[in-house]
């Protein structure tokens, strides 16, 4: 060891070493201890030692190329989610050099090993005055026995370059050339009361006031966000309780507020000293009594309202704490998703068509109310438990460690997604008609003639003209089907409508081999996974292990299903409107032949209540859509576009853009898929699809995960995916490596010219 | 850098070049091509020439070049066609007034496709070992690796000292 550049300090040392050694955490808390606070007893990991991990481990290099792949500010939250995985499972992959490991066993044999430890991230940019961001960087709690300090640390210098970190990375400057992580080790103290105090209100920075929260038990359930605090407002002159709210936690019985007088009034000295010291208004996390209070953290208090058009700190709530994303999971799986279901099969029950006009108004009004009020829900309560999978994810490879960061993703196979279900009995009826040459032709023949919605009338009408018993069998199947699956929208247009186009994919799918999938990415099944990951928890997290992969599961499932069964509100909606749409045009009070979607709702209500007597115009409008490339003026043409390698596999095809309802049923067997994401309303394209490309990055998208379970290459995250393809196009999608070349691969353009 | 000027033929057996410079052109070549990481690799395509950058290693006794390129890529389909190719390796810094301090070697040879069988792992290691980053690339299904077998060194320094150098059992 060097020992100018000492990897491990003990906090009490820390005071006055430079911040950019051992972080602001630790200066200030090794500060506040020599100025006779109470901090708990550790030790600091420095940046030294960070440095040295990253130089033995050639990662800097690594992290180099996974932030320059595509230019940030063009990546999704979820890809940026992505990043911050694959970087976390870079060091997670390696080890400490021995020495440090020794370092850090020695410090470790001067603490109380018989107390958990938390392992804190304290780094050198964070808590910058004026530059304060809480919870960028990773705190584990809890810490036992010298390799899981280890990994902890690992972890939490990871987390130097986690998502949040990542959101932030202008503010924080972040280099993969420069930046580090100390990391503070200390004991953990057991502690009744703990909380959070601020020298000012951090809503509006008047200093008049003191802020209090607090909890019963560790800090941790305040700052997660799992236990509800009371909460108090103090004047710091006259040191009084102006207001005190009791927090909301299931179990407590009765009304006394959970802080005496004097644990109050050793916090409000606490922010006095400590504003007197640093000489900035403090924001202070701590545990403990009165006279036993124990400082956790200080650093200066941010105060000023969110900018609502910033919205990374909306992102960073979308990653719940385990106990709060188990409520998410009740919550969504037993309340929500069974209310949003039977809101649904309510109004697609409604036999609108005897509904008189003001009948049919509210009808338009109760719908689009309901459907505002789950869009609302889907943002508010369906997307935050998205994070189910993301923490199977970490709690999979902080586990088990795998080489490939999305090993886990085995885990999610085989769920009862309502779309997987969908696409179950399609691939039934698919192969009814493959099974039936005669089949097969009366159906082609029922495609030539038919756009649009099947009319059922007709269709049986020529399976009784013909005789064709399988026909009629068929067309039964079919329409069951329909009625249960297809009462959906996609593109504001209810597939309900254009059941032809889902007629002309089973007549593609029949033709095709009913081969099983390709090998999957990876080859091992959910249940080795599991085994897998039990193994590698322990017996004693066996529960905590089967809870997580139970929550993952279910994000996973309801965060599709979701979807569908919104879209699903969207078409009773669409229907109460066509509906209403078609008689006012037969009634003079609406011209043109466009199909009425939501913008149109307050009018059509208006005109069905005998309202204005204004004439509404309905025009069938044409989607336009620009192309970029190749671009004749210029001379330049894309050749080779760079995404996320989402599913293995490379394959050449005739590019087919599918942006709207019409183009579903357009779709070939062997064409390139290209669309801004592949919606649970088209999953079923997938099986025919010889390769994906999805504007919409992400690893954990359900795109990228069909397309792996399947064995189709895919490529997500390419910018301008649909706007620089043309159907026909023929592209090569190399979902190995994340390439897509467009052209035919010849070498060609010199020899013509 | 001009190159147009004869080389100085080396006497071929000890690998070190009539002129003498200290240190040895071998040497010199030994340096530049360990430590620089990039290389701009031509080849030709039914007479077109074509140049791409492409990050490198060299087997100890440099004669043998290693890189890898995507089969989608028109690298990939111009070395299936013609397996006469060069490597040029410099360590310019792109500043003014260093013209007479660069050094570049142009590394002659054939290219062949490394079969996925043993020794695929065994080139792709030393790849990986000078290119940490590039492990997931190299070990990409659809990335091929191919072997240089170096015939000869052109090694060009103080803007217009050119010296041939092939490598031999003895350098």
């Amino acid at each position: 060891m060097d020992s100018d550049r000492p990897v491990v300090i003990a906090l009490s040392d820390a005071g006055n070493i430079s911040e950019t050694i051992v972080g602001g955490k630790a200066t200030k808390l090794a500060q506040l201890a020599s100025a006779g606070f109470t901090v708990p007893r550790g030790f600091c990991i420095t940046t030294w030692a960070y440095q040295s991990f990253i130089e033995d481990n050639a990662i800097t290099a690594t992290i180099r190329m996974e932030l320059g792949r595509k230019p940030m500010d063009d990546m999704r939250w979820e890809e940026i989610w992505d990043v911050a995985l694959r970087i976390r499972s870079l060091f997670l992959t390696h080890a400490c050099a021995e020495h440090l490991q020794r370092e850090i066993d020695s410090a470790l044999r001067r603490l109380d090993v018989s107390k958990p430890l938390a392992v804190r991230s304290s780094s050198p940019s964070e808590d910058a005055s004026g530059t304060s961001f809480a919870g960028l960087h990773e705190s584990i709690l809890g810490v036992k026995g010298s390799k899981s300090v280890q990994e902890a640390v690992r972890l939490v210098w990871a987390s130097l370059w986690s998502d949040a970190a990542l959101l932030y990375r202008r503010e924080l400057r972040l280099d993969p050339a420069q930046s580090r992580m100390a990391v503070l080790v200390q004991e953990m103290v057991e502690a009744d009361r703990s909380g959070v105090a601020f020298g000012c209100d951090p809503r509006t920075g008047n200093k008049d006031l003191a802020i209090i929260e607090s909890v019963p038990g560790p800090c941790s359930l305040l700052v997660d966000g799992v236990t509800d605090p009371d909460r108090w407002e103090l004047d710091r002159r006259s040191r009084k309780v102006i207001a005190w709210v009791a927090g909301e936690r299931a179990g407590d019985t009765d009304d006394e507020p959970i802080l005496a007088e004097p644990d109050l009034q050793a916090i409000l000295a606490a922010l006095a000293s400590i504003e007197k010291q640093f000489q900035w208004t403090p924001d202070m996390e701590w545990c403990g009594r009165s006279k036993s209070l124990t400082v956790l953290q200080a650093r200066p208090v941010t105060t000023g309202k969110p900018d609502i058009d910033d919205k990374r700190d909306w992102y960073l709530t979308l990653r719940p704490g385990d106990a709060r994303l188990r409520e998410m999971r009740r919550r969504v799986a037993e309340v929500l998703i069974p209310q949003l279901e039977a809101e649904g099969n309510m109004l697609a029950a409604a036999e609108l068509n005897g509904y008189d006009d003001r009948q049919l108004a509210d009808a338009i009004e109760q719908r689009r109310e309901a459907l505002e009020r789950w869009k609302k829900i889907y943002w508010d309560e369906f997307i935050p438990f998205a994070h189910g999978v993301r923490r199977l994810a970490t709690y999979y490879n902080d586990a088990v460690q795998p080489e490939d960061p999305y090993e886990f993703v085995a885990l999610l196979q085989n769920q009862p997604l309502i779309a997987i279900q969908r696409n179950v009995a399609i691939a039934k009826l698919a192969q009814e008609v493959r099974l039936d040459p005669v089949l097969q032709n009366a159906l082609e023949d029922l495609l030539q003639t038919h756009s649009g919605r099947l009319d059922w009338k007709r269709a049986r009408d020529a399976s009784a003209r013909t005789g064709n018993e399988s026909l009629a069998k068929f067309i039964n199947g079919f329409e069951e089907f329909t009625d249960q699956y297809l009462d959906i929208a996609f593109g504001q247009e209810r597939l309900y409508e254009t059941t032809e186009s889902l007629l002309r994919n089973i007549s593609e799918l029949a033709r095709i081999d009913d081969k099983p999938a390709k090998a999957a990415a990876s080859s091992l099944s959910p249940r080795a996974l599991e085994q897998r990951l039990f193994a590698a928890v322990g017996g004693d997290r066996y529960e905590e292990a089967r809870d997580v992969i139970e929550t993952g599961r279910i994000s996973w499932k309801l965060r599709d299903d979701d979807n569908l069964l919104v879209s699903r509100l969207e078409s009773q909606l669409l229907r109460a409107l066509e509906i209403g749409a078609g008689r006012l045009r037969a009634s003079g009070g609406l011209v043109g032949d466009g199909r009425p979607d939501a913008k149109d709702a307050e009018s059509i209500m208006d005109c069905l209540r005998g309202g204005s007597g204004t004439v509404i115009e309905l025009h069938a409008s044409a989607i336009e859509i620009s192309k970029l490339a190749p671009c004749a003026d210029t001379g330049l043409t894309s050749r080779q576009l760079i995404g996320q390698p989402a599913s293995p596999g490379i394959a050449t095809g005739s590019a087919r853009l599918v942006q709207g309802s019409a183009d579903l049923g357009t779709f070939r067997h062997g064409e390139v898929l290209i669309c801004d994401a592949i919606q649970p309303t088209m999953t079923h394209l997938v099986p025919l699809a010889s390769a994906i490309v999805e504007r919409r990055g992400g690893m954990l998208i359900h795109g990228a995960i069909i397309a792996r379970e399947l064995g189709i290459p895919c490529v997500n995250g390419v910018r301008n995916a649909v706007e620089l393809f043309s159907n026909g196009n023929v592209v090569t999608v190399d979902g190995y490596l994340g390439i897509v070349t467009l052209g035919t691969p010849e070498f060609d353009l010199e020899l013509n010219r | 850098m001009s190159d147009h000027d004869e080389p100085l033929f080396d006497d071929g057996d000890t690998g070190r070049s009539i002129a003498s410079p200290q240190p040895s052109i071998a040497a010199r070549v030994r340096s530049l091509v360990n430590n620089q990481p990039y290389a701009v690799l031509c080849m030709q395509g039914e007479g077109q020439p074509y140049g791409a950058l492409v990050a490198f290693a060299f087997s100890e006794d440099l004669r043998r070049a290693v890189f890898a390129t995507p089969v989608t890529t028109r690298k990939f389909r111009l070395l299936s066609e013609c397996d006469r190719v060069a490597l040029v390796i410099d360590n310019r810094l792109n500043r003014a007034g260093e013209l007479m301090e660069i050094e570049a070697v142009t590394a002659t040879g054939r290219s062949t496709l490394v079969d996925r069988d043993d020794s695929f792992d065994c080139w792709a290691e030393l790849l990986v070992s000078k290119h940490p980053n590039l492990k997931s690339f190299v070990n990409a299904r659809s990335c091929a690796l191919f072997l240089v077998d170096i015939v000869r060194f052109f090694h060009v320094s103080s803007f217009q000292e050119v010296n041939q150098w092939i490598p031999t059992d003895q350098s």
